[in-house]
C-alpha cells in the first residue's frame, strides 16, 4: 500500500480532536452489522468518558475483516481491530478501554508504528496488503466519502485545476501518454475515444460515468463510489473539459441506492464549492452533472445499450456510428467506467509519472480485481496490471477454503472465461487473458474449486446471459437459449458426443454475429470450459457421471450403513417414500424411487449419507 | 461519392449509401430478411454479415466510406449465414402445410435452399413450387414428416412423399404434423408407408402415431 503517511495524512488520520474512531459505512459493512458496532463504541465511548470523535469513512474492500474499526488517538498507533463482534458490547468498550491504556495486543494491525508503543505489525506488512498498489483506491477507508473539505485536503480536485490550466488537446495528450486504457471491460484506449470526440463539431457534448457495473462477483465501482465518490466526479469534469463537453451523467444502478445517494451528494458538494456550474474555477469552461437511476440490467455494460437505457429502453445497437460520434440524443457521447474517471483524476493529481510506475508496455497503472469464490480472504484488491493471477490469488487473498483445491478462476463475470490453475502464471492485462479465452471485463475474478462442476458453471452463466440478453438480435437470442439447452440436456446425462461440436459450432457463430459484446462474449464459458475441461463434458457424457457430484440427475445418494444410527429422520422428510429400514437399523434408499433432492443428506444428524 | 471495393470491383455510391446499396450496384447479391428500405434497419437478423477488415458487419447498416473494402461471400460467411438461418429455424413453428406464403413468397425458405439448410419439411417444397397438398386430397403423404431438399420431385408428379429423406426430429413438429393428418388420412395407410423406409424409427413414432390417434 503505497500510503505516504506526510503531515496532511497525518492530521486526517488523527482527526482535529486527537483522536478518531473510523468506523466504515458502507453496503458490505453494513451488511455485516457495523451499525451495531457503531451503536456499541457510541456508548463505549460515553462511559469511559473519552474525547473521541467518531469518523465515517467508506470500506478499505477487505470483506474478510468487516465490519472492522479503526482507532487513532495522538501518540498512540492507529490500530485496525478486524472482524469485530457486533453483538458483543463489552468486548469493545474492552478493546477501546484497553487501546487508550496502551495496550494493542487485539489489533490485526496499525497503519503505522509510533516509537516506544508494542504493537502488531503494520498493514503493509500484512499478506493481503503486502502487493497491493493502492493508486486510486488510495483513500478508501481513510476519509469521510460525504465531505468533499476532506477530499481536497488529500490533493482532491488539484487535478481539476492542472487540468483546466491546459488546453484540450494537452489532457488529451496527457492521458495519451498515460497508456490509460478503459477499466469497464474492454480496455479501449481512453485518448482515442476522448480525441474522437473532441473532434466532433457539436453545440452539445455529453460524458456518461458509467457506474451500472453488472457482472456478478464484481463490486469495485460501488466500493470506489461510497468511500471516494469525488474522485470519480473530478475525474468526470476533467473528461467533460477535454472533449469540450457541456453535461455530465452519471449512470448507477437504483440496486445501489448508498452509492447514488453519495455520488449524488459529492455532485451537490463539488456545485456548492463552484467545481460545477458556470465559470468553472475562473474559466470560460460550463459543466454540470445529473445522477441518473436506472433499473439496470447487464445489457448496459454495452456503451450503445446505457445510452438507450437513458433515452428509453436499454437495448444495444449496431455500431457504426460510435456513441463518440452520434450517442445519447444524437449527440456526441463519452462513456467510460466509474474507475477509468477516477484514475484520470489521480493521474491528474499526481502526475503521469507516478501512474506509469506501474503496469506493463500497453496498459499503464494499476486496477482493482474483486476475489471472490473459494477463497479464504474475499475482497477489491489494486494490483498493477500485469500481475500474476497466482500472486492475486494465493498470496493476497489467501488461497483456497479449508479442505479445497482451486481447480479454476472465471475472469470477467459471465462473459469471461475460465483459465484452469495450471494457467495461473499469465498476467492479468487485457492481450494476454483474451489470448486465454478470457476477458478482463470489469475485474471479477471468481475462484472455483473442485466440488464445482464445469458444465454446472458453464450451465449457469449462458443462463445469466440468456435471461440478460436484450432479445433484439438474433445470434444472441436463440443461440444462447441453444447452448443453455444443451448445457442442460448433458448436466442431466442426456448428452451426446456430437452435442460438443454443436456447442463449438454455434459458440463461435455467435461470437463472429451477434449486435454487441454482450452476445459477442456470451459463449466464452461454454468454448473455455470446452477447451480446458473437455475431461469433465466427457465424463458426463459417456460415463453418465459428475465428477464433482453437482449434476443432479448424475449423483446417486447411498446411505453408509457403518455411520447410520437409524434414527429414521431421513425417513421421515423423503419426499418420495424411498428410503426404507426398520428403526435403529441402518436405512437404505431405494435408487429406482430417488428423486435425487439431497433432503436426507442436509437432514442427516450422523452425517451418514453421501453422494456418489 | 465515394468510392467502394466489393468484391474487388470498384464502385461509386452516395456517402450516405451503406454497403448493402454498393453490393447491390457492384452485382453482388447479399440475402437480407429484417431489412425494409426506410422501415427498418436495427440488423437484428444478422444475415446480410459481411467482412469488414477481418471483422463481420451487417451490411444493411454500415455506412460506406472511401476505399472501404467489403468481401461478401466466403466459406466462413456461408457458414455463418448457415449457421443463422438454423438458429432461425431452431424457434421456428414449422408448419408449412398451413401458411400462407405460397409459391415462393417465403424469402427463410429461399435462402433455407440456397444455404442447404436441412430443417424444413417436404411440404416446404410443395409450397415453393405452388402444387397442391395431397394430404388434403387425403393420400398418405409424408410431406409434413420428412427433411426437405428434394426439389419435390415426387410430388411434383401427383406422387405422394415416401419419406425418402429422413425424418424430422422436432417434436413440435411430429405433434403439429400428426394433427394435420387428423381425419384426412387413414392410419393403417399412413402407417404402413412409415414403416417402409423408417422402420428404424419406430420407437419415435409410435410415440405420436398410437397416442395421437
Amino acid at each position: 500500500m503505497s500510503l505516504k503517511i506526510d503531515e496532511k495524512t497525518r492530521k486526517i488520520i488523527y482527526g482535529p480532536k486527537g483522536f478518531r474512531i473510523r468506523i466504515p459505512i458502507a453496503s458490505c459493512s453494513l451488511a455485516a452489522g457495523v451499525n451495531s458496532v457503531r451503536d456499541a463504541v457510541v456508548n463505549a465511548i460515553e462511559s469511559l468518558g473519552v474525547e473521541a470523535e467518531i469518523y465515517r469513512v467508506g470500506c478499505m474492500g477487505q470483506c474478510f475483516i468487516d465490519p472492522w474499526i479503526e482507532i487513532a488517538k495522538e501518540g498512540l498507533p492507529p490500530a485496525i481491530y478486524g472482524n469485530v463482534d457486533p453483538n458483543n458490547a463489552s468486548k469493545i468498550k474492552e478493546i477501546i478501554q484497553n487501546y487508550v491504556n496502551g495496550d494493542l495486543s487485539e489489533a490485526m494491525a496499525v497503519r503505522f508504528k509510533v516509537d516506544g508503543v508494542k504493537s502488531p505489525q503494520e498493514l503493509t506488512e500484512l499478506d493481503p496488503w503486502k502487493y497491493q498498489v493502492r493508486f486510486v483506491s488510495r483513500n478508501c477507508g481513510l476519509i469521510d466519502p460525504e465531505s468533499i473539505e476532506d477530499y481536497i485536503a488529500t490533493g482532491g480536485y488539484s487535478g481539476l485545476k492542472r487540468a483546466l490550466e491546459m488546453k484540450r488537446e494537452e489532457v488529451i495528450e496527457e492521458i495519451k501518454r498515460s497508456k490509460l486504457r478503459g477499466r469497464g471491460g474492454a480496455g479501449f484506449p481512453t485518448w482515442l475515444k476522448w480525441n474522437l470526440c473532441y473532434q466532433q463539431k457539436s453545440d452539445v457534448k455529453y460524458v456518461i460515468c458509467n457506474g451500472d457495473e453488472g457482472d456478478p462477483g464484481a463490486f469495485m465501482n460501488r466500493l470506489l463510489s461510497e468511500s471516494d465518490p469525488h474522485r470519480v466526479v473530478e475525474g468526470l469534469i476533467i473528461a467533460g473539459y477535454a472533449v469540450g463537453a457541456t453535461n455530465g451523467v452519471i449512470f448507477v444502478r437504483a440496486e445501489k441506492p448508498l452509492m447514488a445517494e453519495r455520488l449524488a451528494k459529492a455532485v451537490q458538494q463539488a456545485r456548492e464549492k463552484g467545481f460545477l456550474g458556470k465559470n468553472i474555477l475562473g474559466t470560460d469552461f460550463n459543466f454540470d452533472i445529473v445522477t441518473y437511476r436506472s433499473a439496470g440490467a447487464f445489457v448496459c455494460g454495452e456503451e450503445t445499450a446505457l445510452i438507450a437505457a437513458i433515452e428509453g429502453r436499454s437495448r444495444s445497437r449496431q455500431r457504426p456510428p460510435y456513441p463518440a460520434v452520434k450517442g445519447l440524443w444524437g449527440k456526441p457521447t463519452i462513456l467510460n467506467n466509474v474507475e477509468t474517471l477516477a484514475h484520470v483524476a489521480t493521474i491528474f493529481q499526481f502526475g503521469v509519472e507516478e501512474f506509469l510506475k506501474y503496469g506493463t508496455e500497453r496498459t499503464g497503472g494499476t486496477k482493482m480485481f474483486c476475489v471472490t469464490g473459494s477463497v479464504k480472504r474475499t475482497g477489491v484488491y489494486e494490483v498493477p496490471i500485469g500481475t500474476t493471477i497466482r500472486r492475486l490469488i494465493y498470496d493476497l487473498a489467501g488461497g483456497a477454503k479449508e479442505g479445497k483445491n482451486i481447480k479454476a478462476v472465471q475472469a470477467g463475470g459471465p462473459s469471461g472465461g475460465c483459465i484452469p490453475v495450471e494457467l495461473f502464471d499469465v498476467q492479468l492485462d487485457f492481450e494476454t487473458l483474451q489470448q486465454y479465452g478470457a476477458i478482463m471485463g470489469s475485474g471479477g475474478l471468481v475462484v472455483i474449486d473442485d466440488s464445482m462442476c464445469m458444465v454446472d458453471v458453464a450451465h449457469f452463466f449462458t443462463g445469466f446471459t440468456l435471461a440478460e440478453s436484450c432479445g433484439k438480435c438474433l445470434p444472441c437470442r436463440v443461440g444462447v437459449k441453444l447452448l443453455n439447452q444443451i448445457l442442460g440436456k448433458i448436466k442431466e446425462g442426456e448428452g451426446k458426443i456430437e452435442d460438443l461440436e454443436t456447442l463449438q459450432e454455434i459458440g463461435e457463430s455467435i461470437m463472429k454475429t451477434s449486435l454487441c459484446a454482450l452476445g459477442g462474449t456470451a459463449p466464452n464459458p461454454v468454448i473455455s470450459t470446452l477447451k480446458y475441461f473437455k475431461h469433465e463434458y466427457l465424463e458426463h457424457i459417456e460415463r453418465k457421471h459428475c465428477p464433482a457430484k453437482v449434476c443432479q440427475k448424475l449423483v446417486t445418494y447411498v446411505i453408509n450403513p457403518g455411520i447410520c444410527n437409524g434414527c429414521g429422520t431421513c425417513l421421515r422428510s423423503c419426499p418420495a417414500g424411498a428410503i426404507e429400514g426398520k428403526p435403529r437399523d441402518a436405512h437404505k434408499i431405494i435408487a429406482e424411487k430417488c428423486l435425487r433432492c439431497g433432503q436426507c443428506m442436509i437432514v442427516c444428524p450422523a452425517g451418514a449419507v453421501g453422494k456418489v | 461519392m465515394v468510392k467502394v471495393i466489393v468484391n474487388g470491383v470498384e464502385v461509386e455510391v452516395p456517402s450516405n449509401a451503406t454497403v448493402l446499396d454498393a453490393a447491390e450496384k457492384a452485382g453482388f447479391k447479399i440475402p437480407t430478411l429484417c431489412h425494409l428500405e426506410g422501415i427498418f434497419d436495427e440488423a437484428t437478423c444478422r444475415i446480410c454479415v459481411v467482412d469488414i477488415g477481418g471483422r463481420l458487419f451487417p451490411s444493411c447498416r454500415y455506412p460506406v466510406s472511401e476505399g472501404l473494402k467489403v468481401t461478401t461471400e466466403s466459406d466462413a460467411i456461408r457458414k455463418y449465414r448457415r449457421d443463422l438461418i438454423n438458429l432461425l429455424f431452431a424457434t421456428h413453428k414449422i408448419k408449412c402445410w398451413s401458411c400462407v406464403r405460397k409459391g415462393g413468397a417465403c424469402t427463410l425458405l429461399s435462402l433455407a435452399k440456397d444455404y442447404g439448410v436441412e430443417a424444413p419439411v417436404v411440404c416446404s417444397e410443395c409450397m415453393f413450387f405452388g402444387i397442391d397438398c395431397l394430404v388434403a386430397k387425403g393420400q398418405p403423404c409424408l410431406g409434413p414428416l420428412t427433411i426437405a431438399g428434394c426439389d419435390a420431385e415426387c410430388t411434383k408428379n401427383g406422387m405422394p412423399c415416401i419419406g425418402c429423406r429422413g425424418p424430422i426430429t422436432s417434436a413440435e413438429v411430429w405433434k403439429s404434423a400428426i394433427e394435420f393428418y387428423d381425419d384426412k388420412v387413414k392410419k393403417d395407410e399412413l402407417l404402413s408407408k412409415i414403416k417402409l423406409f423408417w422402420n428404424k424409427y419406430m420407437d419415435m413414432i409410435s410415440r405420436y402415431v398410437e397416442v395421437k390417434r
